[in-house]
């Protein structure tokens, strides 16, 4: 565990970040957790699995849902609609994902691309449970979390915990599991895994924190919209986790870190903010291919190797978080 | 355990467009056999391999485990009843470590692959090492199995069938691309595994010397058809598989 004590300084730092910041980055630092979540949540089938989903923001809509319209029409505590958000997004991924695991690579990115697109006209075109295109307004927090700095520790809490349950996941053997269908399929059949069932877990628990990720929004918002589960969302945590690096754990999160910044901080001055972000992944895509966790971490190991060229060290090959 | 029929393949049959890849073929071994299919490139070994372990559905024909029908099982179904194989061309993860591609093997027999919480480096630690010794790769533990060397590639490949604690193992060619002392490390290994564990073996080889030092039974197809059955000697000494096949080699 020592390797990992920046992490606890990450923490403490992410603790600290409201007491130094205005209230509009503190509003941009909670939209960094939640998309975080997403991002991360979306790389548990792109960088573990090795699929391209296109869909996974209908999880993350269904979530916003789940919770939005459990708090606005009959006043479910918070934590439950939560819970619930987990659960609705799941029971959607088990039904999609159900067609989706029978396919690979580009066949499966347009499927959940078009489930993805299913699930948005459904919200949209279902005026009297979801609004319809009006979206869903009036979805309060509880007293306690009514501040932006409440919601903040509230989001972080239940962000970190999500984390490292994902962490948890992807060190266990089932986690291993999903690296070994990625790296060959065949083989693993072989081996004596139902390939198309883990697929289909894997999947099922990836979309339920999508789901509690979009169930975060909506009472921070206030509001939320069917344009939660549209294409150009599913199109963010494919961004986010280029940038930021799906071969590690937190790539995806410092994707996001780097993304909602960014954006919050360019739109400020002018609004042609595709165009910027369009500029950066074409420049992470071609320069940095590994994504910025990718580049620290061969920037680490050159150094590391520098530093210890004399010892006999034996290749030890760790995944970083 | 001897003696007893472990597998039994009846009238098996498969075509691919026009060509007969297997033709009517009847087969049988019996516990702790260890057998050999030779035959020329596309003689249809490795389509024999993949009827039994169900890579591809037979077009008619059965095939038993035990007593048991598996034809057309899927392949993780027959792999959790105890028969694995290794494949010609070294089918490893590139991207994993030595010692996570045999444990990979060994969690699934164990049945661990559902475990979402324990990390992965505390269990099979035991039986992972162990796997390594016996096969010989010690020295890579940690490396990528992607930069393994060929014969270590081959070397992997035959320890993750091994991972599964199989009860009988389908070798596709084990020493193709080994050195010839590599070679004969290898196959004293198999002949280990067959001799002290009772693992029932059938591989198929181009190299003639390991076919005959250590088969005890030999299988010639041809052309998707068993031309002829026998010991070393007798299939040495029958014409149509020395015309065939044997007659190229030498």
């Amino acid at each position: 565990m020592k390797k990992y004590w920046w992490l606890g300084l990450v923490f403490i730092g992410a603790v600290i970040l409201p007491l130094v910041i205005g209230e509009f980055w503190v509003h941009v630092a909670v939209e960094i957790l939640i998309m975080g979540l997403f991002a991360v949540s979306f790389n548990m089938i792109f960088g573990y699995m090795g699929q391209l989903s296109f869909g996974h923001a209908a999880f993350y809509g269904v979530g916003a849902y789940a919770t939005g319209i459990l708090l606005v029409k009959a006043s479910v505590p918070l934590p439950i609609c939560l819970v619930a958000s987990m659960i609705a997004a799941g029971i959607c991924a088990l039904i999609f994902g159900y067609f989706c695991v029978r396919l690979t690579g580009i066949y499966f990115a347009i499927l959940t691309l078009a489930f993805g697109q299913l699930m948005y006209y459904i919200i949209f075109q279902w005026y009297s449970f979801t609004g319809g295109d009006d979206g869903l307004q009036g979805i309060v927090p509880p007293d306690f979390l009514f501040g932006a700095t409440n919601y903040y520790y509230f989001t972080l809490g239940i962000v970190t915990a999500a984390l490292i349950a994902m962490w948890y996941i992807s060190r266990s053997p089932f986690g291993y599991t999903m690296r070994a269908i990625r790296d060959n399929a065949d083989r693993t059949k072989f081996v004596g895994i139902n390939v198309r069932k883990y697929m289909l877990i894997n999947f099922v628990v990836a979309a339920m924190f999508a789901g509690l990720a979009g169930g975060l929004l909506g009472p921070f918002n206030r509001s939320i919209a069917p344009d939660l589960c549209n294409w150009h969302q599913s199109g963010i945590p494919v961004f986010m986790t280029v940038i930021g690096g799906p071969l590690g754990f937190l790539g995806p999160m410092i994707g996001s870190v780097i993304y909602t910044f960014l954006m919050a901080f360019v739109t400020g001055f002018t609004e042609y903010w595709p165009m910027v972000i369009g500029l950066i992944i074409i420049l992470v895509v071609l320069f940095i291919p590994g994504g910025v966790l990718g580049l620290v971490e061969a920037k680490a190991e050159i150094f590391r190797s520098k530093h210890m060229a004399s010892g006999a060290e034996e290749s030890g090959h760790t995944e970083s978080p | 355990m001897s003696g007893e029929t472990i597998l039994k393949v009846v009238k098996l049959n498969k075509s691919f467009g026009g060509l007969k890849a297997t033709n009517d073929v009847d087969y049988e071994m019996t516990t702790s056999e260890l057998s050999a299919i030779i035959g020329p490139n596309g003689a249809g070994k490795s389509t024999f391999f993949n009827l039994l372990t169900g890579y591809h559905k037979v077009d008619s024909g059965e095939v038993y485990y035990k007593g048991r029908d598996i034809t057309n099982w899927p392949p993780h179904k027959v792999a959790r009843l105890g028969i694995t194989r290794a494949f010609q061309v070294s089918n490893i993860y590139p991207a994993l470590t030595t010692y996570e591609n045999i444990r990979q093997a060994i969690l699934t027999k164990q049945n661990r692959t559902l475990n979402f919480f324990t990390p992965a480096e505390r269990l099979a630690k035991k039986d992972t090492l162990e796997l390594l010794e016996i096969t010989g790769l010690s020295q890579n533990t940690n490396m990528i199995a992607g930069n393994l060397s060929q014969g270590d590639k081959k070397r992997l490949e035959l320890a993750i069938a091994l991972g599964s604690k199989p009860q009988m193992v389908f070798l596709d060619e084990p020493t193709a691309g080994m050195s010839g002392e590599e070679t004969r490390e290898t196959m004293k290994l198999v002949e280990r595994l067959n001799k002290e564990m009772g693992l029932t073996i059938l591989f198929t080889e181009h190299d003639m010397s390991v076919v005959f030092g250590y088969a005890r039974r030999l299988t010639v197809l041809h052309q998707g058809t068993i031309i002829a059955e026998g010991t070393p000697e007798e299939v040495r000494a029958n014409e149509r598989a020395q015309k065939i096949y044997l007659g190229e080699e030498t």
